[in-house]
């Protein structure tokens, strides 16, 4: 008896700032959600020294009287939940009722606060754990909230603090990052009296992200939107243009109802979209804004919120990768400059020359029907240059072969395709590339001069791509035509391959390699598909045991002849098409009839492109 | 070294050797053509150290020597000289001081003792055959050689002399052709030679110019002394282009196994009409669905192409047949080549069902055999 008592609540608000109120940026980050909760139009965010001697957070919102700004101050004390149930349905961004008295409780503190409509404001100072004291303030309208010398109460904390600098570079991301979310209120920062940044009210989220974060990256992002009417679920947002990566994540930036959010799950959506879309080694910068019912997602499983958890993880990284993808196609064909359609290539059977710019948009057989398809926002990508007489498709020139981009009917779309590709919304009405063959760099790159520079293209690469998706949709498309072979070729191999080999026989039959085996650990190789050179036929297929063995066990035939291709196009270099500017610009149009015409299988950018800012700026104009 | 010759002579001589000579020779001696003058004649050699090329052209010696200069660059001097009348003369430090009419040029050139000999060697095996014959058996042959090197046993033509015959084959794996002649082989004499692919265009290239040819082999080597005709012929060159070569070494994959027996169900074709059937199905192919299908029916012969990107044809040519209803798919490449290769007017075309190969005919001991294309 008498071993267990109560904390005092002085004490007990010094645990809790443990988890709350772990540094400066997130006292900014507790007072700048308050101000927003508050109905702020304007907050400005004052710091010194990293936020260890002095924050300020000053809004326009609604303010509080007397009796609630006392409250305020208790313990789990909060206008913005009543019970429980609330929890299932928070749009605001504090509700705990944990911050203040918290943040209070290890600082100095000056609350002032004037409720709308009044005459007077009220202001509180808390120093430690001593009793507020309070007074009268006049002051306009909203809520200022300074917090002096964090931790000097737990010393033990200050020691945790990281340098200046540190704790600086974290309250300036936190408040772009909100500032991002929030357009439609003014924001201003400022740093040892020095104004980081100064924003106000915007109109759109580019003018926003482009005074936070720089116009620089505006040019290179893209609005994307898809909305789900039935269950209203959003995603909107800015995220980079195809092919215009960066090299860090720290432009990658997820929120869930306004709410900025670490999640896996959201970052894994945006690289994995964009896998095809990127070099490697490159992430995209992304501005992507998640809205779903306050029910499918749980924000309190950590103290900061920056976790959160989704009801149904599948489904919402299927909804916001459809509509990744789904922009990221469009506009990995629409970004690109564009010139006059060549002449259509007109459908073999019904032989109606109905004008290409009639067609309907084409929906992929496997998209899904039952919900409502995700909007589509048309790119305001910069480079779109709709008629550009000097490329390709120049007026006297005859139509190029292979002017794929046209859209051609694929006689049988294997499911895979359909599920994965969405419509090809932007095929219709673009034409070859407006670019302008300069000339070939050391046999290996093309130079084109393009509206918005200079482009250099990686002919190896833009070879291996080509091949690599004609390759895999042969073997996707179930009438692989195989050629005999006279020569039927014996392949040994040792027993663990042998066991591979059984396994995938059937896989490999639907490519077009006839295969059986032929006595132990034997196989008998009797027909290639009909665009292989049986010469390879051994080597190719060793390397496929290899590549399926480091692979492991479960095969899906998707995945190995996903892989299969790739081996295949690399091979492919052989026949890579000669170096003059007529092959070059065929290969330009067959490159941009692909899916995914920016990287090669290998994850290498196609081309590059060096913008006539870049070289003004290198050349020092 | 000094010698006037006459400058269509020189260049026609030139010609001959020159395209042995990569435009990226290992060494620059490679590049050059050895000139040796003696006895009323200058003879020329080339040589990539595989195949090697030495011709003779008539030309008045004052000063019999060798020496060495570039080829290619040479070439172009003695295209482009102004008279026919040229006058070579070497110098000191491997200098050609060339005239003609009013234009004089010097150039460097290596010693000719640096200059890689042409191999001499024993002969084992040694056969003579009209130079016509060995063309046109040849030509019938050669396209089906494979031109991927990974499987480089199967670069070249197999020259097989046996009893009573010479066998010319290639393949690629995917079509054969094979081709021979009677000819009289002693026991002793027996042998077999697989010629690289180089060397099956030069030799085509230079055969036709005479009346014989004489083929010497023994294990690493063949030698081919094509004749060009009596002397004071038009082009000057005289007695023969004597050819060495490496041969590809291994052992030649056994064609005849995988030749079908000789079977009922065969048409007999106009040649030409064929090939135009089969070309004009092809139009409408693509490179990505590149095959036709023929189908024999009813005295009818229907040759079809069809991709998605084009379209379809269906060419059809009467014929004698009244054999069961067969369709083989085959790569029209595979049926054309040969078909434009031979120059008999009628052939045999023999079939058996979709998964069997086509093999083509003629009443002169040549076949092609076709794997077909089997479509699901």
């Amino acid at each position: 008896m008498g071993k267990v008592r109560k904390l005092p609540e002085g004490v007990a608000n010094q645990i809790a700032a443990g988890e709350v109120v772990e540094r400066p940026v997130a006292v900014v980050k507790e007072l700048v959600e308050n101000a927003l909760d508050a109905g702020a139009r304007q907050i400005e965010v004052e710091f010194r020294k990293g936020g260890k001697t002095y924050m300020r957070v000053t809004d326009d919102g609604c303010g509080m009287d007397r009796q609630d700004a006392q409250t305020a101050l208790e313990r789990h004390a909060t206008s913005k939940i009543e019970k429980a149930q609330d929890l299932q349905r928070i749009l605001s961004f504090g509700f705990r009722g944990e911050a203040l008295p918290s943040i209070a409780s290890v600082s100095r503190f000056r609350l002032r606060t004037r409720l709308r409509g009044t005459s007077l404001g009220t202001e509180i100072v808390v120093e430690g754990t001593g009793a507020p004291r309070i007074a009268d303030a006049g002051m306009p309208e909203g809520t200022v909230i300074e917090v002096a010398q964090l931790f000097h109460t737990v010393p033990v904390r200050r020691k945790f603090m990281k340098t200046d600098r540190t704790e600086a570079a974290h309250i300036i991301q936190l408040c772009r990052v909100i500032a991002v979310a929030h357009p439609e209120v003014a924001f201003t920062l400022i740093e040892d009296g020095r104004e980081v940044f100064r924003s106000p009210v915007c109109a759109h989220l580019e003018d926003r992200v482009g005074e936070v974060f720089g116009r620089a990256l505006v040019r290179e992002i893209m609005p994307i939107e898809a909305v789900e009417e039935a269950s209203a679920w959003k995603v909107h947002g800015l995220v980079s243009q195809p092919g215009r990566g960066r090299t860090t994540r720290a432009e990658m930036l997820c929120y869930v109802n306004r709410r900025p959010v670490d999640s896996r799950l959201l970052n894994y959506a945006l690289i994995e979209s964009f896998h095809t879309y990127l070099a490697r080694g490159r992430y995209p910068a992304a501005f992507l804004f998640l809205k779903i019912p306050p029910a499918e997602v749980d924000v309190n499983i950590h103290p900061a919120k920056r976790e959160i958890r989704f009801r149904d993880e599948g489904r919402v990284r299927r909804f916001v990768m459809e509509a990744l993808l789904e922009h990221l196609r469009a506009a990995s064909r629409g970004a690109l400059p564009q010139a006059k359609p060549v002449d259509p290539v007109v459908p073999p059977k019904p032989l109606a020359s109905s004008p290409v710019q009639g067609q309907p948009v084409r929906r992929a057989p496997g998209a899904p029907t039952e919900r409502p398809a995700p909007r589509t926002v048309p790119s305001t990508a910069g480079s779109a240059v709709p008629d550009c007489r000097d490329g390709v498709a120049g007026a006297n020139q005859p139509p190029l072969p292979r002017s794929a981009p046209v859209a051609k009917p694929e006689p049988s779309p294997s499911p895979r395709q359909g599920s994965m590709a969405a419509p090809r919304a932007a095929e219709s009405g673009e034409g070859i590339r407006a670019w302008r063959f300069i000339g070939f760099l050391e046999d290996r790159f093309v130079l084109w001069e393009s509206p918005e520079g200079l482009v250099i293209l990686h002919y190896a690469a833009a070879w291996e791509r080509i091949r690599f998706e004609e390759i895999l949709r042969t073997f996707q498309s179930a009438d692989a035509v195989r050629q005999g072979l006279l020569f039927p070729l014996l392949l040994e191999v040792d027993p663990l391959s042998a066991d591979t080999l059984t396994q995938v026989i059937p896989i490999v039959a639907r490519m077009g390699f006839d295969l059986e085996p032929f006595g132990r650990d034997v196989f008998r190789l009797s027909a290639v598909p009909d665009w292989f050179t049986p010469e390879q036929a051994e080597s190719f297929i060793r390397e496929g045991i290899r590549l399926l063995r480091e692979q492991g066990r479960n095969w899906k035939e998707d995945a190995v002849s996903v892989e299969m291709a790739k081996l295949a196009a690399r091979r492919a270099v052989h026949g890579l098409p000669a170096k003059d500017p007529q092959s070059a610009r065929a290969l330009l149009a067959r490159l941009f009839a692909c899916r995914d015409p920016l990287v090669d299988p290998r994850g290498r950018a196609t081309f590059f492109e060096a913008r006539m800012s870049d070289i003004e700026r290198r050349l020092g104009l | 070294m000094k010698f006037k010759i006459n400058r269509d002579h020189f260049s026609s001589g030139l010609q001959q050797v020159l395209n042995v000579v990569g435009s990226r020779a290992t060494m620059p001696i490679l590049s050059n053509v050895l000139i040796e003058a003696k006895d009323g004649f200058i003879s020329l050699t080339t040589t990539n150290l595989d195949l090697g090329i030495r011709c003779r052209v008539v030309a008045e010696i004052q000063e019999s020597g060798a020496l060495t200069l570039p080829v290619r660059k040479l070439f172009s001097i003695v295209k482009d000289l102004p008279s026919l009348e040229v006058e070579l003369e070497s110098h000191t430090n491997h200098q050609a001081k060339i005239t003609s009419g009013t234009s004089i040029f010097r150039i460097m050139g290596i010693g000719a003792d640096e200059f890689p000999p042409l191999p001499d060697f024993a002969d084992e095996h040694s056969f003579v055959l009209p130079q016509g014959d060995l063309l046109r058996m040849l030509k019938s042959v050669s396209y089906a050689q494979s031109t991927d090197e990974t499987r480089f046993i199967m670069n070249g033509v197999y020259f097989n002399f046996e009893e009573g015959k010479l066998t010319l084959a290639a393949t690629d794996g995917r079509r054969l052709a094979v081709t021979s002649r009677e000819m009289e082989v002693s026991p002793d004499n027996l042998g077999s030679l697989i010629l690289p692919a180089k060397t099956v265009g030069e030799v085509e290239r230079l055969l036709g110019q005479g009346d014989q040819v004489r083929i010497a082999f023994n294990e690493r080597q063949v030698a081919f002394e094509i004749s060009v005709g009596g002397e004071g012929k038009e082009g000057g060159l005289s007695e023969s282009i004597y050819l060495v070569s490496k041969i590809v070494e291994g052992n030649y994959p056994n064609y005849r196994q995988v030749i079908p027996k000789e079977t009922d169900l065969h048409v007999k074709l106009n040649r030409e009409s064929f090939a135009n059937c089969v070309r004009r199905a092809a139009l409408v192919t693509s490179e990505k669905s590149n095959s036709i299908k023929v189908r024999v029916h009813d005295n009818l012969m229907e040759v079809t192409g069809s991709s998605s990107e084009v379209g379809e044809a269906n060419v059809s040519l009467a014929i004698d047949y009244s054999g069961p209803d067969v369709t083989v798919a085959f790569n029209p490449g595979f049926l054309i080549d040969p078909l434009k290769a031979l120059s008999r007017d009628e052939i045999i075309f023999e079939f058996k069902d979709e998964l069997s190969p086509g093999v083509i005919r003629t009443q002169d001991s040549f076949l092609c055999v076709v794997m077909p294309l089997r479509l699901n």
